[in-house]
């Protein structure tokens, strides 16, 4: 009887609690939804998790993942219904659709969070209200130069870039700080799913290129590791976030030893707090193994609890979390978020300023079927100088 | 010289590929006169029969190889027979439509299974490394690539030539009416092209697979990529598959290596062939190989 009654209370309650829908827009069809599928399941599995856990200060959160096939008119119509709606905050995905959105979110004043980390997201004009969850593609490849600059000075490096605005992102700070660090970029090459990739590296091979640094998808980097390591070519290779991860351990196999990758995320398989939660998450939601092991999912996650903290702070402030006076609310709260929820190697912290959420990043190499990290989380030493000259 | 000669075999390799993917649009079009937008989707289909059967019942991968050709084989017999056949006699866009939804369709049903979103990898089956001869070096998966396309070629080109079904395919192909007094089933050859362009969907799926990994998005972009190298070997000709498949392939090889060096950001390959397949055009508009059509008033 008392469970009963416990029951109806529970129920009553969650009946009463006020609603505030959340959306996220990607690919889960279409290209790159290799990675916007599990990047869903991770925001649909936080939500889940943060509404049943009370980690919403009495709100009910109604996350909706919707499908936009990776096409900018989707993107738009499904940010157009949850303004009309009155939903506080936004999650998006794609660059080409963030881009695409920045003069209306600046308009509408929403707070918007991409699965881009495109630097140009949050770069003006029309970027206030824009946030990264991590760290920009730009600095990540900067990262990787450090790192490749320290390992061999003067290297000879070749960029292989996504042929979109994702790829070419980092291209323009990457070659300013090739030329800080003392490194040779010896070609960009724009880089779209190809079966064979032998002429681009029989070329890169005549050039003396030592790294090939990619800022792409995983599948056509692990077809080019492979012909790499046909030929027999002795080229390193380095990845950024959206290039390396488990995808491309599995679509490279034994060629990818060695690689390495930068990225802010933990392995599911590391002794970490967040990876253990990462790992209790997927099981609890019965998600399978390659949804766990996906770099993606904990992204997803990363970006709901983002916006979840902000519109729990701006709730438990007193303010209104819908309609317009819940953006600005929710604006107010992103500008000063500072917490931990542990999905990353470092915190998320934004100010009016600052809009990158998670300023740390590790490098990690590919050992015995595994990324393993190889340094601590840390900051790249030249990305604001060459990116804001200071 | 090397150099050339590596690009030469590699652009050979990748064009057997196409020309294998290529050889099943053919066959529809041959027969039927339809043009198969979905022909990429049965491409998937056929990886991915493939990947489940090998990881998910353990199967040894040539058994799982062969159940996947007759599976695709099967689903593009019932799609010709549940979609396509009511439409004989009914306007070509109503049929182009059709095959349109079709692809939509088939997209839908597989992100309807674990394989819609993700990257796969079939179990390695193959020695690593490859073979080197002359400076050039090929791997062993783009070795099995050119061996499988040039058995299926010989086999379809046996078929046709010498099998009574075979003929009467033919039959049909030249001329319908003649081949309906003659007692040839239309009807039956018609949905017998489509099985007939399964099996080849299903072997271009499970190569592409060996080579590059299964990605639904990747095997439906090589459906659309053969597109070049049907027009340009011409769109009823099966020699002209195969020879528009290895020119495109080479064509994007030697692009690679020659004229990306001079164009910032490189990516001639997409774009080089097309240039070509326009220039042949404007001399050969029914393509290399493509049954020159003249009507006469």
């Amino acid at each position: 009887m008392r469970k009963l009654a416990v029951m109806v209370f529970l129920l009553l309650g969650f009946g009463f609690a006020q609603k505030v829908h959340l959306m996220w827009s990607g690919a889960i069809t279409g290209p790159t939804s290799d990675a916007g599928k599990y990047y869903a399941q991770g925001v649909e599995d936080y939500c889940k998790y943060a509404n049943e856990e009370g980690k919403t200060g009495g709100l009910t959160i109604v996350c909706e993942t919707r499908d936009d096939q990776y096409n900018n008119a989707n993107t738009q119509r499904n940010f157009e219904e949850a303004l009309e709606r009155g939903d506080p905050a936004f999650l998006g995905y794609s660059t080409g659709g963030t881009l695409q959105l920045k003069p209306l979110i600046q308009e509408v004043g929403m707070t918007y969070i991409p699965a881009s980390y495109h630097i140009g997201n949050i770069d003006p004009p029309d970027n206030d209200y824009l946030f990264l969850p991590i760290v920009s593609y730009s600095e990540q490849v900067i990262a990787l130069l450090e790192y490749i600059a320290k390992e061999k000075p003067g290297a000879k490096v070749a960029l292989a870039v996504h042929p979109s605005p994702f790829g070419r992102a980092p291209v323009p700070d990457a070659k300013k700080a090739a030329k800080e660090l003392g490194i040779e970029i010896v070609e960009v090459q724009e880089m779209a799913k190809g079966l064979d990739y032998t002429a681009t590296l029989k070329r890169f091979a005549n050039k003396g290129v030592e790294y090939i640094v990619y800022q792409n998808v995983a599948g056509p980097v692990a077809t080019m590791i492979k012909d790499a390591k046909r030929l027999g070519l002795k080229i390193k290779h380095a990845a950024a976030h959206y290039a390396g991860g488990p995808d491309l351990l599995r679509l490279a196999g034994d060629a990818a030893e060695g690689v390495i990758w930068v990225t802010s995320y933990f392995m599911p398989y590391e002794d970490a707090a967040g990876a253990a939660f990462v790992k209790k998450l997927g099981e609890r939601y019965k998600r399978p193994a390659d949804t766990i092991e996906s770099v993606h999912y904990p992204s997803g996650m990363l970006a709901a609890a983002i916006a979840i903290e902000a519109i729990k702070r701006a709730h438990e402030a007193g303010k209104p979390v819908t309609g317009d006076a819940g953006r600005e609310a929710v604006y107010a709260e992103m500008l000063k978020l500072s917490f931990d929820p542990g999905l990353a190697v470092g915190p998320v912290t934004y100010t009016k300023e600052d809009h990158v959420g998670v300023d740390h990043m590790r490098v990690l190499r590919a050992e015995g079927g595994k990324f393993v990290p190889i340094t601590e989380p840390f900051q790249s030493k030249l990305f604001r100088k060459v990116h804001y000259g200071k | 010289m090397s150099y050339l000669l590596q690009l030469l075999v590699s652009g050979l390799v990748v064009g057997s590929i196409y020309a294998l993917a290529a050889l099943g649009f053919v066959l529809i079009y041959k027969a039927s006169r339809v043009i198969n937008f979905a022909h990429g989707q049965f491409i998937a289909v056929g990886a991915f029969t493939v990947y489940a059967l090998v990881v998910y019942l353990k199967l040894n991968v040539w058994l799982a190889f062969a159940a996947a050709i007759l599976f695709t084989a099967l689903v593009a017999y019932l799609v010709e027979k549940l979609f396509l056949k009511p439409l004989v006699g009914q306007p070509i866009i109503s049929v182009i439509m059709v095959t349109i939804g079709l692809a939509s369709l088939l997209d839908g049903l597989i992100h309807l299974t674990p394989f819609g979103g993700g990257n796969f990898s079939l179990p390695r089956f193959l020695p690593e490394g490859g073979v080197s001869f002359l400076g050039v070096s090929v791997s062993y998966p783009q070795l099995l690539a050119v061996v499988l396309t040039a058995l299926f070629l010989a086999g379809f080109g046996w078929f046709f030539q010498r099998s009574t079904l075979g003929a009467a395919m033919r039959a049909v192909a030249d001329d319908q009416m003649a081949a309906m007094s003659l007692g040839v089933s239309v009807e039956h050859v018609f949905a017998l092209a489509w099985a007939a362009a399964g099996i080849t969907a299903a072997a271009a799926g499970f190569i592409v697979g060996t080579v590059s990994g299964i990605n639904l998005e990747s095997l439906v972009a090589i459906g659309l990529k053969v597109f070049p190298a049907v027009i340009l070997g011409g769109l009823d000709s099966i020699p002209g598959a195969v020879v528009g498949g290895i020119v495109i392939g080479v064509l994007e090889n030697l692009a690679t290596g020659y004229l990306d060096p001079l164009v910032p950001g490189g990516g001639t390959a997409d774009v080089f062939p097309f240039v070509v397949l326009l220039l042949v055009l404007w001399f050969k508009p029914h393509g290399l190989f493509g049954t020159e059509e003249i009507e006469r008033v």
